[in-house]
């Protein structure tokens, strides 16, 4: 009877009050969007790490008949100092931080470039002496890169040392930036949501005060006074973060897992059901934060 | 039943308190008026015994419990066994006669088949049989009253408070509310009126208990609304009250 009572409740306030729960439910629609948006990006960047950093190795460069480098001042890099170095690989100095490498010759490094750029007019105009050849080293630990680049980037015959994670760090800079500002544009949609949702309990308890009046008249319980207006605000909020679950869903689908892994052919995305995983914690927060500002907001304008 | 010792309560610590002092007893079953102008604590009275204000100092009984030690959560328990009836009748104006009435059941969690039988029950002792559906609107005040009292004893109160029950009624309708809580009465629950209504206090011959000031002045069994003990003092007083009248009209005026 009480239950039934009190849905009666809730009812009839998210009918009085539809349109400033139409825009809890947006506003917490949009702010958790912007939430999972950063989570998702991540996840992305989690899963980029993890498939990227298993192929990136450290690359030294050896010196063409091009090269304009200082190291490169005695021309192209002789047979001997290419044995020179390959015996330093296996020194157990070095040993020690690396898994094992390969020399890359120019013309190994033609026929990688020629199919990396195999759309490109620019594979046209470069010549096999061009590209330098290369020794590519799997390292233990891609941290200890620093050491690798010291003790061969002097050697005679070396151009440079390279790291290649260096290239993908960057790029995870920036998607870490922008999930930083997808979190901070969150907060402040978060606090709109909030304020909003404090409003239309203050309004929904205000317009409702002669039915608490009266409850409170003939003893009804606190419970029974203030819950329907605490589930009242956790409800918008909940059909706010199913929404935005439900349109995260539909970007991993349609944009991610369709449009753009077609387009970037190499690129791990994260997949629809991954997406999933945020949901309930979309779902959580969006019920907690409206739980929590309707229960302070009625503590201060529902009197009991 | 309700039991006041020395109560005191002050709203502003730079005024006279509200009550002041006031040591009352009322028994179960009975009937009392309680009388006095505006401001003179009546309001105050009622407030008190339903812990929606913390008396200063002194202790208030109801149902031989001081309210001071009911802990807030125990609140509800306390006023389920009150029923309170208002000036201004406080119906829900969207819900018919039997809703507004049912609706006192249905918060504190009354099943359905109880309401069913007692509500129709309840409307019937304060006359509004065949009325259910009216909305609020559709009555007359003192029909609207009715309903209200019906709301504040279908849960079968020990209690009930009226704070001017007739203030919004024409004299015949007065008489028909007396009517109702006379017979809510006569079943055993305790009444505090409080009232301006001097014809209707007249009439009933109750228990007349008078406020001025916050101090109780007086306190008779079956008694008039105006005392038949003259007060000392009484005339000088209202000579005083009503020279200030004049002056502070007068100072308005320049």
């Amino acid at each position: 009877m009480r239950l039934a009572f009190i849905l009666g409740e809730i009812g009839s306030g998210l009918r009085r009050n539809l349109s400033m729960v139409i825009s809890v439910v947006l506003v917490t629609f949009v702010s958790l969007t912007f939430v999972g948006a950063a989570g998702m990006l991540q996840m992305q960047i989690n899963q980029m790490k993890g498939y990227w950093y298993d192929k990136v190795q450290v690359a030294i460069f050896l010196c063409n008949d091009s090269s304009t480098s200082t190291g490169c001042a005695s021309g192209a890099v002789t047979k001997e100092q290419q044995d020179n170095l390959a015996k330093m690989l296996d020194s157990p100095a070095v040993k020690q931080y690396i898994n094992d490498y390969q020399f890359e010759s120019q013309a190994d490094a033609f026929k990688h470039f020629k199919e990396q750029f195999s759309n490109s007019p620019i594979v046209d105009s470069v010549t096999q002496d061009q590209l330098p050849s290369s020794f590519r080293i799997n390292m233990k630990d891609p941290q200890k890169y620093q050491i690798i680049s010291e003790t061969f980037s002097s050697q005679a015959g070396v151009e440079t040392v390279s790291d290649q994670r260096q290239v993908l760090e960057r790029i995870f800079e920036w998607m870490n930036g922008a999930s930083v500002a997808a979190m901070v544009v969150a907060g402040v949609m978060i606090f709109c949501a909030v304020l909003l949702i404090t409003t239309t309990i203050r309004l929904s308890a205000f317009s409702r005060r002669r039915e608490t009046g009266i409850m409170r008249l003939v003893g009804a319980s606190k419970t029974v006074i203030q819950l329907p207006f605490i589930l009242e605000g956790v409800i918008a909020a909940v059909v706010g973060a199913v929404l935005a679950s439900g349109t995260l869903w539909l970007v991993a689908q349609f944009w991610l897992n369709g449009d753009l892994s077609q387009q970037f052919l190499n690129t791990p995305f994260i997949s629809s059901t991954q997406v999933l995983v945020i949901a309930p914690v979309l779902i959580a927060l969006g019920g907690g934060l409206a739980g929590i500002s309707s229960l302070l907001t009625l503590r201060r304008y529902l009197k009991v | 039943m309700i039991r006041f010792e020395n109560v005191t309560k002050v709203y502003d610590p730079n005024a006279r308190p509200a009550l002041d002092a006031v040591n009352l007893e009322i028994d179960r079953g009975e009937f009392t008026f309680l009388v006095g102008a505006s401001g003179s604590g009546k309001s105050t009275f009622l407030r008190l015994i339903l812990k929606e204000d913390r008396a200063t100092s002194g202790s208030v009984y109801v149902a031989g419990q001081n309210v001071a030690n009911i802990s807030s959560w125990r609140v509800p328990k306390l006023r389920r066994g009150i029923g309170v009836v208002f000036q201004d009748f406080r119906l829900l104006p969207q819900k018919n006669v039997f809703a507004n009435v049912a609706f006192a059941m249905q918060v504190i969690g009354k099943s359905r088949s109880i309401i069913r039988e007692t509500v129709p029950e309840v409307l019937k002792t304060v006359g509004l049989e065949g009325k259910e559906r009216r909305m609020p609107h559709e009555l007359s005040g003192g029909e609207q009253q009715r309903v209200a009292i019906a709301r504040a004893v279908v849960n079968r109160p020990g209690i009930l408070l009226a704070d001017e029950p007739t203030g919004n009624l024409d004299p015949i309708t007065s008489m028909g509310i007396m009517g109702v809580l006379d017979k809510i009465n006569q079943n055993g629950t305790t009444v505090v009126m409080a009232t301006h209504d001097d014809d209707i206090v007249n009439e009933m011959r109750k228990r007349v208990v008078e406020l001025r000031n916050g101090v109780v002045v007086r306190d008779e069994a079956k008694a008039l609304y105006t005392s038949m003990i003259p007060v000392v003092g009484e005339s000088r007083r209202m000579k005083d009250a009503s020279d200030a009248e004049i002056d502070r009209a007068q100072g308005v005026q320049q």
